[in-house]
């Protein structure tokens, strides 16, 4: 029996690496493969020519990809903090429902509509064409998000946390950082991650707001494919997958709820 | 029966009243209590005991009335500077803390030296005989190990008001037994005047030194132990004539279930 779980979680595991690693995998052969034609299992022949991408606009490419992790950890950042807030607040509501509705409402609007909606007060605030006006862009929907993730936190049992801090005379943010940000990390790390890729992925409010002057790597892809280079384009995606997968690696660490926390003295 | 207080009483509670919607938890209700003294309430559930603690914990508010510690009005006091640490009925640990950090907890918020901290937690934890149990995580400790830790915790700031909101109500006997104990050594040692709030009428007699019944909304302040006992809607008498008479001479009122 002990056999047959341990068997079990094995294979489990090795369906994962493989899940996880199969579009990796995917995009290095399609990026070095020359010619690659149904109903043929393996590319024909090789090429590395793409590759050499990255050397040429290695620059560019390195900072258009710095630039798209800046306003996924910005955009993900003030979403999550004021995301805890609210949820904070809106636990303290008789009525949530609204609340709650409100903050899903930036998911029932598909993202182009929602940008070409946004497009003009944007250009006529000048906040157009700037990472700024895409970090603004963004946030509602991150902040939505947030919002409906972190609202789980507050229970009863949290609440409660919280009242006997104050009552042993923990100031508010004492409160905050020595009891609620320790039991809500693993909470947060999640809710970070996934408001960092809607950023990190985003397209449709990039290219309306950002107004062709605000370039990121997900729109790089886009543009390669555009112009018809798959090969470049599988190549590029390879940067692009590479830090969510990255975050995915650690992630179990970091997102793990403090069981253990000792405040340093 | 109720009780005029003492201009000198220490803790004074005037005209406190409560109301959730159209619903009233209690009205009116006044008692007074010394420093170093506990009051046992006694009430039966959705009397508004917890109400009443936590309004006098400031994590409620009241509608009416008002709360005097030592002659300050406490209306616009906050929870963390009344100096009233309300115990939950679930002994309510911090689960990311072991037992240690769980007892200091108060002394670091206020900013203590660490050799101080030290001091005081590792005196607690021997009187509550916790000595090993340091590093332990409140997940592993039992119901009643639990329930010491948390009145160490509110032990260590040396609160001047402890509520206690049936805390023992989920110890079987004797672990409740001891923890009776425990409180009356700890918080007389403490000097802190204790509300003591439960539905069982033996408890309230081992644990106060003065008495009150919170039934129906209305509170009732009993002068002495005896008025208490002789009252029939406390319970005391029906419990006195379930063990002298029932108990102890069974063959005269024998009972169904105990043949």
């Amino acid at each position: 029996m002990k056999f047959m779980r341990s068997a079990s979680k094995q294979l489990f595991a090795t369906l994962l690496v493989v899940v996880i690693s199969l579009p990796f995998v995917l995009l290095v052969l399609l990026s070095m493969a020359r010619s690659w034609r149904y109903p043929a299992l393996w590319p024909q022949s090789w090429q590395s020519t793409q590759w050499t991408v990255f050397q040429d606009e290695w620059q560019t490419l390195a900072l258009i990809a710095l630039r798209s992790l800046a306003l996924a950890v910005s955009v993900a950042t003030l979403a999550t903090v004021a995301g805890f807030f609210t949820s904070h607040g809106l636990a303290r509501q008789r009525q949530q429902g609204p609340w709650l509705a409100l903050a899903l409402l930036p998911f029932a609007v598909p993202p182009l509509v929602y940008g070409l909606c946004l497009g003009q007060g944007f250009a006529a605030l000048a906040f157009s064409g700037h990472y700024g006006g895409v970090v603004l862009a963004q946030w509602p929907c991150a902040y939505g998000y947030a919002v409906l993730i972190c609202h789980g936190y507050w229970t009863p049992h949290h609440h409660a946390l919280g009242e006997l801090a104050a009552g042993l005379g923990a100031r508010p943010t004492q409160i905050g950082w020595r009891v609620h940000l320790p039991l809500a990390r693993g909470l947060l790390g999640v809710c970070l991650f996934q408001t960092a890729l809607m950023s990190w992925f985003d397209f449709a409010l990039v290219r309306v707001i950002g107004a062709g002057r605000v370039q990121t790597l997900t729109l790089t892809v886009f543009d390669y494919l555009a112009a018809g280079d798959v090969r470049q384009a599988a190549s590029a995606a390879l940067l692009l997958l590479a830090p969510p997968a990255l975050a995915l690696l650690i992630a179990p660490r970091l997102l793990r709820p403090a069981p253990w926390w000792r405040p340093s003295p | 029966m109720t009780m005029t207080s003492p201009p000198s009483a220490w803790l004074n509670v005037r005209g406190l009243s409560k109301r959730y919607g159209a619903c009233s938890v209690f009205a009116a209700v006044d008692f007074t209590l010394d420093l170093g003294h506990t009051l046992a309430v006694i009430g039966p559930s959705g009397s508004g005991k917890t109400t009443l603690l936590r309004i006098l914990a400031g994590l409620d508010r009241a509608d009416s009335g008002s709360v005097y510690i030592d002659g300050q009005d406490l209306s616009a006091a906050t929870t963390q500077t009344r100096g009233a640490v309300y115990l939950y009925q679930e002994p309510l640990l911090f689960p990311h803390l072991d037992v240690f950090e769980n007892i200091a907890f108060g002394l670091r918020v206020r900013g203590l030296p660490e050799v101080k901290i030290k001091l005081e937690v590792n005196t607690l934890l021997g009187e509550l005989a916790l000595e090993g149990f340091a590093q332990r995580r409140p997940e592993s400790l039992s119901g009643g190990q639990r329930q010491r830790v948390a009145f160490g915790r509110a032990l260590a700031i040396k609160p001047a008001l402890l509520l206690l909101d049936e805390p023992f109500s989920n110890l079987d006997a004797q672990a409740r037994a001891s923890m009776q104990q425990v409180c009356k050594r700890l918080t007389r040692h403490c000097g802190s005047g204790v509300v003591f709030v439960t539905h069982d009428v033996k408890e309230a007699l081992i644990m106060g030194e003065c008495y009150g019944r919170l039934d129906a909304g209305r509170y009732c302040a009993y002068v002495d132990r005896a008025s208490f006992c002789a009252d029939p809607a406390t319970g005391v008498q029906a419990e006195r004539a379930f063990w002298c008479d029932d108990v102890a001479r069974p063959d005269l009122t024998p009972r169904p279930w105990i043949s």
